[in-house]
């Protein structure tokens, strides 16, 4: 079985993959999307062999329409375009959640400076401004107050890609200093941890501490709900607490896992290779 | 050993390292992408770009 593994830049996380693939035997194509020319119907060289691809973009857009093209050449991808798409885009991420009945911080989208302001007075300061697509924390802005409202959406509104015209306002959620991330494949939990610090953003790649956390049953029950409102797959689900309960404000689709990996008993690239290995099985029987 | 692009001094790297990962000149501070392992050659490491991430 060969494996390909798309990729633009091998980090930590590709790395403990492709130790675990070859540990095991597993055929494993290094492919750098960067190199590629995807024709309409005919598959690049280096992809027309792969029993399965494994998306590992580091570029939102090269991820989404790589995937887009694997499905339609017939090569099994990691995730699903379905999935990379829903993830990929905030609105389509909370649109899913929301539809799916998972709980999500309130979100209003709106396209002008004059509108978004009405949806950030009606949140109340603090409330929060999201790029529709980014990561590691980037772009975000807690707003305090109008007069820095009116500044981040001029700044947004005059600099920025169109993207940035999209605005994003999400209610404050005042978790307590932390969030949880959870690695899971189809809903399945693999470990989770609380990611810890004194800002308000408490990503791994801002530098929050890490520790295992344990799941109780309504957490993992949203986990999957999770992940079965995007389309499933393998991914990195955002949980905050907020007091008795939870919210769901974020799935990942290229999830990296590295931190998570320090953070945990569990040896996550050990148990994303098992789940590759099933899916990986299973569409060979289906194409038999 | 390969040579920084940015600063030409010696660059050590790992056993395992793989074709597209970054590394650090330690001279100089360039990022620096591992474009062939065998032999070994570096490039500069692309910017960040703004739709980088998981």
């Amino acid at each position: 079985m060969l494996i390909g593994l798309l990729y633009s830049r091998i980090r930590r996380d590709e790395k403990l993959l492709l130790q675990e693939l070859r540990d095991r035997g597993h055929e494993v194509a290094k492919i750098d999307v960067r190199k590629q020319r995807f024709g309409l119907t005919d598959a690049p060289d280096d992809l027309a062999d792969c029993d399965v691809v494994v998306d590992r973009c580091l570029a939102t857009s090269r991820s989404l329409y790589a995937t887009k093209f694997c499905e339609a050449y017939g090569i099994p991808v990691v995730n699903s375009a379905d999935t990379a798409e829903t993830c990929a885009d905030k609105v389509q991420n909370s649109l899913a959640l929301a539809g799916a009945g998972v709980p999500t911080p309130a979100t209003d989208v709106a396209f002008t400076k004059e509108s978004a302001m009405e949806s950030i007075e009606a949140f109340g300061y603090p409330c929060v401004l999201k790029p529709v697509v980014g990561s590691w924390g980037r772009l975000m802005a807690k707003i305090d107050s109008r007069s820095a409202a009116e500044a981040i959406l001029e700044h947004k509104a005059t600099l920025g890609h169109y993207e940035h015209k999209v605005f994003y306002v999400q209610e404050f959620v005042d978790k307590p200093g932390r969030d949880i991330r959870v690695v899971a494949t189809d809903g399945e939990p693999i470990a989770a941890m609380v990611r810890s610090s004194d800002h308000w953003l408490t990503n791994a790649a801002k530098g929050a501490e890490t520790a295992e956390f344990e799941l109780d049953a309504e957490a993992e029950q949203l986990v999957k709900d999770a992940s079965d409102a995007v389309g499933g797959g393998l991914l990195g689900i955002d949980l905050m607490e907020t007091g008795d309960s939870y919210t769901v404000h974020e799935v990942n689709h290229t999830v990296e896992f590295k931190a998570l990996n320090d953070a945990v008993e569990t040896d996550v690239p050990a148990k994303v290779v098992d789940w590759l290995e099933t899916k990986a099985g299973a569409k060979q029987e289906v194409v038999a | 050993m390969v040579e920084c692009v940015e600063c030409g001094a010696d660059v050590a790297l790992h056993d395992t390292a793989e074709a597209g990962e970054i590394v650090d000149c330690t001279t100089c501070g360039a990022e620096l992408e591992v474009v062939e392992r065998n032999p070994p050659v570096l490039d500069r490491a692309p910017e960040l770009e703004e739709d980088w991430g998981e």
